[in-house]
């Protein structure tokens, strides 16, 4: 098991130069199953070192710096299965998609330059010829960025170092920005320059507060890092840099400006990559970094961090009910997600920190679904205002059914993951509330309930929008979308009912080191 | 031979208990591959499976019988401990045989009713998921396994209300275009499902709240290890949390089972096919909350022995239960649809349910009230299944919703009939032979001799609820079966359409309904005093609920012959509520010496409450006003005056910020060396007259 991660984290990146290679010599296709075939290998090889329990990798790096580590342990194995598995899923997924919306690009870009020239003589087999170089080119470059970007977020959650964070934090960031810049709808130039600039100062910030706490310790090491060692008021504005920080990726009330735009508007398997792996990776620096390296503060900060989700959970799912574009309404939807997860966080409870990251596996699984049923829907019907929808279900039954038990997911409705996570999230916060005698506690556990009321009904309205009720004349030809979208669905659906039915598969990882966190 | 297995094999068993849930699920998943090969093998599978699901659950009678326990358990989430099992008491198996067979009848009906379908597939597999999850809560050890099951038939509820999801005008429920408080009171099939849904889940967050109450002073979710050691309930009730923890659990069985405040989704989630409401919203699902209630019932009464008394939360019970019993039958006297009327009686039937097991709560002699509640629940089971399915075949039948579509039936379906006649007497609670009268005579019994503050008042209104049940099914009957056919009729007769029988697949499954009510409601006083001989048993094994009924009925001198073990006020209660309901709904509906619209109409006293009773006491209307319109508009506010301007503003604004540094930065950036050179000098000036300072 030497070097596992190192591969599973770095192979991407090195062979990202091959994908884009194979996509311009042969094509979607041989890009599509190179990247697909290369995620699977290091998916497959991370599965050993997560079944071992805590496993560690060490490489020297700077003096400066410290070392330059990978760290798969209770917290950080769940993250990294849902960012393998929803990476490797949605590469098929991408084929279709990618194709479509490329071609559709190509034709603007065409009527674009006709327009230009004014004459209209360019005969079709010139392009179709351009198309296909077109294509090839950019397929290439997208599964390109798509490689960088699952190994930025992959490295993110097992850095053992707060500069080897940093930089993969904004590692993700980047072919992020590209991707949407380049593949996205509407004005996605100035959507993904949004996107960049918001997570950016995000990012900053955190970096402000890494900086903090490294010059005061004298390491970046995780390991070496001590709350005791650090002067009191930085202490306390490092905690509150680092929370700003992820609270700006984790898109918490407020701090939610950039993602509307971003997930609505960047391609679609981009949305699901976006939407449920990596806004969580939030939730994943606010334990690591808050609940595990600072104790102290994050004592002072639960009630705090346990507010404002409450605050994002209600605000985004009143939102989302506002929506009639499906992506927004899903975009909105991951902020009143985040907002469950912060909830859970701010619990102060071995279980509420375990539910919260219980949540964001099945949301990951669950929004992954909605976000593959949007494109799918897109790609078939060619629109995402769900006044122009309906009816669907009889239509595109796989996409439908998958859809639902993503819903249920999203819902927490047993037997899916969801449920796992809520229960678990909300035993959390009111043992907690129950522990300290307090008041506002009980009435935020009391309100959170409320808010999955709120979720369930945004969420079954916009399936009656989508799939049921009378079918628009215009869209009786519709088609079930292809296997290349329908199988990574079934695989997630599959996965979210397991994982709801016999939850310690993640539990197993979860609850011993929530425990040992939190110090029970 | 099946006896031996249940009764002295426990391995046995427990596998049965696991079967009777799990076989269904099984056949859940098959279907759908079965659907590749051919479309009527779903049919046999699914009937297949709905027997064999029921037969392990009959396997386990004996064992009932026996007072004998059967719990098994397998681990779980072991991460927190939890275990899953199965607990197969005479109360769950009791319960287990009731679902079990009436689901088989209700899947045998459907293979007729159902029949060329084009989504049969869906409908068988919703079908047995709901069975599956059905069996589950009822055979569950522990809350967070039933939750399961009870959010799996929330699902399922769901999933088949909205069954014809294409929203079709046939499908729809209520009269189109009518409005009461400005609330359209017409929905189509995915709007109800999405009601019911969300409505049930406002009950299951309070049942999850309790849950987790509990659990978080217990440590376990498993009902006997609650019973066992109560020292959870010590600690609750030290705090004052153990009677809100109580309230949010029967919070769940509010929801799931239609009371009050919660009771307005089932009356749209008629637009499901009939078997589901058959099944889900009549005989089994909205039973539910009723069983969830039997099961918590005895252990929370049992905390007495330890010195807490419960009262608050058995009052609360026997008063939802009390009110949802007369709000409903109020409306059932004036809906014009078949079927709502068989759902607002549902709803009022559960709340007599309700009433007992609460009462049984408050009284000396816990029993009586919990065996009459669970009898009621037994045979409302069966007449109300029937009357579902025969409601079903009127449809069919018909094509209408409508009872001013049909009348004068009674010459051509002369089966569906009889034996709506005979549930329908049931349902009245016609004296000395049906199932109905011996449990609401029992209901009222245990109600009058519990010598609680509240008994004469909830006695009332038990007694004008039955007065009203005996008069609106009369009108259904007379409305559906007498008088001259309606223009509807007419004008299908007209076109060609015979009036005829409903086919054999259908009327079969009703008639052994209605012929086992009879059946059984001649032997009814013997069939409840086993029942109640059971439940001593059982409390008293299980929970140390001890009961000195026997000797309290040996100082009372009461009928004589086979009466005894009556109470003579119940039993005249019971007599004159059928006679006078019965009486009123000949005159109007049978005999038709007055006609009833006319009467309405003739003062204005009469059309009001018509009116009230019609718009449902507008609770629909407020609950709409208040939790969705209001909602709703709060939401835009927010979203026009908050997320679109002030948050998106943030975007615009720091765009802003940005280009006018940029330019302000440019316009520094002139290129004109003569003012970089002022600029310089200035600053020199500037440096130098701060060190001279």
């Amino acid at each position: 098991m030497e070097y596992v991660l190192l591969q599973a984290v770095f192979l991407p990146l090195l062979l990202s130069p091959v994908a884009y290679y194979l996509g311009r010599k042969s094509g979607p296709n041989a890009a599509t199953w190179f990247t697909f075939g290369l995620l699977l290998y290091c998916t497959t090889i991370m599965i050993a070192p997560v079944l071992s329990g805590t496993y560690e990798e060490h490489y020297p790096w700077t003096k400066m710096f410290g070392e330059f580590g990978f760290l798969l342990d209770g917290l950080a194995s769940p993250f990294a299965i849902i960012i393998y598995v929803l990476s490797t899923v949605l590469a098929i997924y991408s084929k279709p998609y990618m194709v479509a919306k490329i071609t559709e690009q190509f034709e603007e870009k065409m009527h674009h330059q006709k327009q230009l020239v004014g004459d209209g003589q360019s005969t079709a087999i010139i392009e179709s010829s351009a198309l296909k170089g077109y294509l090839n080119n950019q397929i290439g470059i997208y599964f390109a960025l798509y490689l960088v970007f699952a190994m930025g977020m992959l490295g993110t959650v097992l850095a053992t170092n707060l500069i080897e964070f940093y930089v993969f934090f904004e590692v993700m960031l980047i072919p992020g920005f590209f991707l949407i810049a380049f593949y996205g709808y509407g004005a996605r130039r100035r959507i993904a320059l949004l996107f960049f600039f918001w997570t950016h100062v995000g990012a900053v910030v955190l970096l402000l507060g890494f900086l903090a706490i490294g010059l005061s310790t004298g390491s970046f090491n995780f390991a070496e890092i001590r709350e005791e060692r650090i002067p009191p008021d930085i202490l306390a504005f490092a905690a509150v840099a680092i929370i700003i920080g992820l609270g700006v990726k984790l898109a918490a009330f407020i701090f939610h400006i950039w993602l509307p735009y971003a997930h609505a508007e960047a391609p679609t398997p981009i949305s699901a990559l976006l939407s449920p792996a990596m806004i969580g990776i939030g939730a994943y620096g606010i334990i690591r970094l808050i609940v595990q390296l600072l104790p102290g503060q994050y004592e002072h900060f639960s009630l705090f961090l346990n507010l404002w989700g409450l605050a994002t959970m209600l605000y985004g799912g009143a939102m989302a009910l506002m929506q009639d574009d499906i992506k927004r309404l899903f975009a909105y939807s991951s902020i009143s997600q985040m907002g469950y997860l912060l909830f859970g966080i701010g619990s102060a409870s071995a279980l509420g920190l375990a539910g919260s990251e219980m949540m964001y596996v099945s949301h990951g699984l669950g929004k992954g679904l909605l976000f593959m049923m949007a494109g799918a829907v897109i790609l078939q019907v060619g629109t995402r205002s769900m006044t122009k929808l309906g009816g669907l279900a009889g239509k595109m039954p796989i996409t439908a059914v998958c859809a639902m038990i993503g819903a249920l997911t999203i819902m927490g409705i047993p037997p899916t993951s969801g449920f796992m996570g809520e229960w678990t999230l909300f035993y959390g916060a009111l043992q907690t509330a129950i522990q300290e005698g307090s008041t506002i506690r009980m009435v935020t556990f009391g309100l959170g309930l409320v808010s999955t009321v709120i979720t369930m009904s945004y969420i079954l309205w916009m399936m009656k929008r989508v799939f049921f009720g009378k079918l628009p004349e215009n869209l009786s030809n519709t088609k079930e979308a292809s296997w290349y979208i329908t199988a990574p669905m079934m695989v997630l659906a599959g996965f979210t009912i397991v994982v709801g039915i016999y939850p310690d598969i993640f539990f197993n990882q979860i609850i011993p080191f929530m425990k040992g966190v939190v110090g029970v | 031979m099946a006896l031996e297995i249940a009764g002295l094999d426990l391995g046995t068993g427990a596998l049965n208990g696991w079967a009777i849930w799990i076989l269904p699920f099984v056949a859940a998943l098959i279907v759908p591959g079965v659907a590749k090969f051919s479309s009527r093998g779903t049919s046999a599978v699914a009937v297949a499976f709905a027997l064999m699901s029921a037969i392990s659950a009959v396997m386990l009678l004996p064992s009932a019988l026996e007072g004998n326990e059967i719990h098994d358990q397998i681990p779980w989430i072991s991460s927190i401990g939890l275990k899953a099992g199965v607990l197969a008491d005479p109360l769950a198996i009791m319960m287990a045989n009731v679902v079990g067979w009436i689901s088989f009848l209700i899947m045998v009906y459907s293979t007729g009713y159902m029949k060329g379908d084009k989504s049969i597939t869906r409908f068988w597999f919703w079908m047995l998921f709901f069975i599956g999850s059905m069996q589950l809560i009822v055979l569950s050890d522990n809350f967070l396994q039933l939750f399961f099951g009870w959010e799996g038939v929330g699902l399922a509820s769901y999933a088949l209300i909205s069954f014809w999801y294409q929203d079709k005008k046939k499908d729809h429920v209520g009269t189109e275009g009518y409005t009461a408080l400005g609330v359209l009171q017409y929905y189509s099939p995915t709007h109800a499902g999405m009601k019911a849904f969300i409505m049930t889940k406002v009950g299951d967050i309070m049942m999850l709240a309790g849950m987790l109450l509990i659990f978080a002073f217990a440590g376990t979710f498993g009902f006997r290890e609650l019973t066992h050691d109560t020292a959870w309930a010590t600690a609750m009730s030290a705090q004052g949390l153990l009677v809100p923890a109580a309230v949010l659990l029967f919070g769940g069985a509010i929801g799931k089972s239609a009371q009050f405040p919660l009771n307005e989704w089932l009356l749209e989630a008629m637009t499901g096919p009939t078997a589901v409401s058959a099944l889900i919203h009549a005989a089994t699902m909205v039973k539910a909350g009723v069983f969830l209630v039997a099961r918590l019932g005895p252990l929370f009464f049992a905390l007495a022995a330890v010195g807490i008394a419960m009262d608050q939360f058995f009052e609360i019970i026997a008063w939802v239960g009390a009110i949802t019993a007369l709000l409903l039958a109020t409306q059932g006297m004036v809906s014009p649809e078949i079927k709502k009327v068989l759902a607002y009686s549902t709803g009022s039937q559960i709340g007599y349910m309700m009433m007992a097991l609460g009462i049984a709560g408050l009284s000396q002699q816990f029993v009586d009230g919990y065996t009459a509640g669970f009898f009621h629940l037994i045979s409302h089971a069966m007449f109300k299944a029937s009357l579902f399915m025969a409601a079903g075949s009127l449809l069919h039948i018909v094509g209408s919703r409508f009872m001013t579509d049909m009348g004068g039936l009674r010459k051509h379906m002369r089966k569906t009939y009889a034996f709506m006649w005979a549930a329908g007497l049931a349902l009245m609670g016609a004296p000395f032979i049906t199932t109905g009268f011996w449990s609401k005579d029992a209901i009222f019994a245990a109600v009058y001799e519990s010598g609680n503050t509240w008994a004469i008042p909830i006695f009332t209104i038990a007694l004008i609820t039955a007065i009203i049940t005996a008069f609106y099914t009369t009108r259904m009957i007379g409305m559906v079966f007498f008088g001259n056919k309606s223009k509807h009729i007419e004008k299908m007769e007209k076109e060609g359409h015979h009036i005829h029988e409903a086919p054999k697949s259908m009327w079969v499954p009703y008639g052994i309904l209605a012929v086992l009510t009879i059946g059984i409601g001649i032997i009814g006083l013997s069939a409840e005093e086993g029942i109640h001989e059971l439940f001593t048993e059982y409390l008293s094994n299980t929970f140390g609920i001890s009961t000195e009924h026997e000797v309290a009925m040996e100082s009372e001198p009461i009928l004589g012959g086979f009466l005894s073990g009556i109470n003579p006020i119940a039993l005249m209660a019971s007599l004159i509520a059928f006679a006078v309901g019965f009486g009123l709904g000949y005159i109007f509906y049978i005999g038709r010496f007055v006609d009833p619209v006319k009467f309405v109409n003739s003062n204005l006293f009469f059309y009001a409450i018509h009116k009230f009773f019609l718009n449902r006491w507008y609770l629909n209307s407020l609950i709409y006003w208040s939790f969705v319109t209001a909602p709703l508009f709060f939401a835009r506010g927010i979203w026009r005056y908050f997320e679109s301007t002030v948050i998106d503003g943030m975007n615009k604004g720091s765009e802003k910020a940005v280009g006018w540094s940029a330019k302000v930065i440019q316009g520094t950036q002139t290129g004109i060396s003569q003012s970089y050179l002022y600029v310089f000098g200035a600053g020199i000036l500037f440096v130098v007259l701060l060190l001279l300072i």
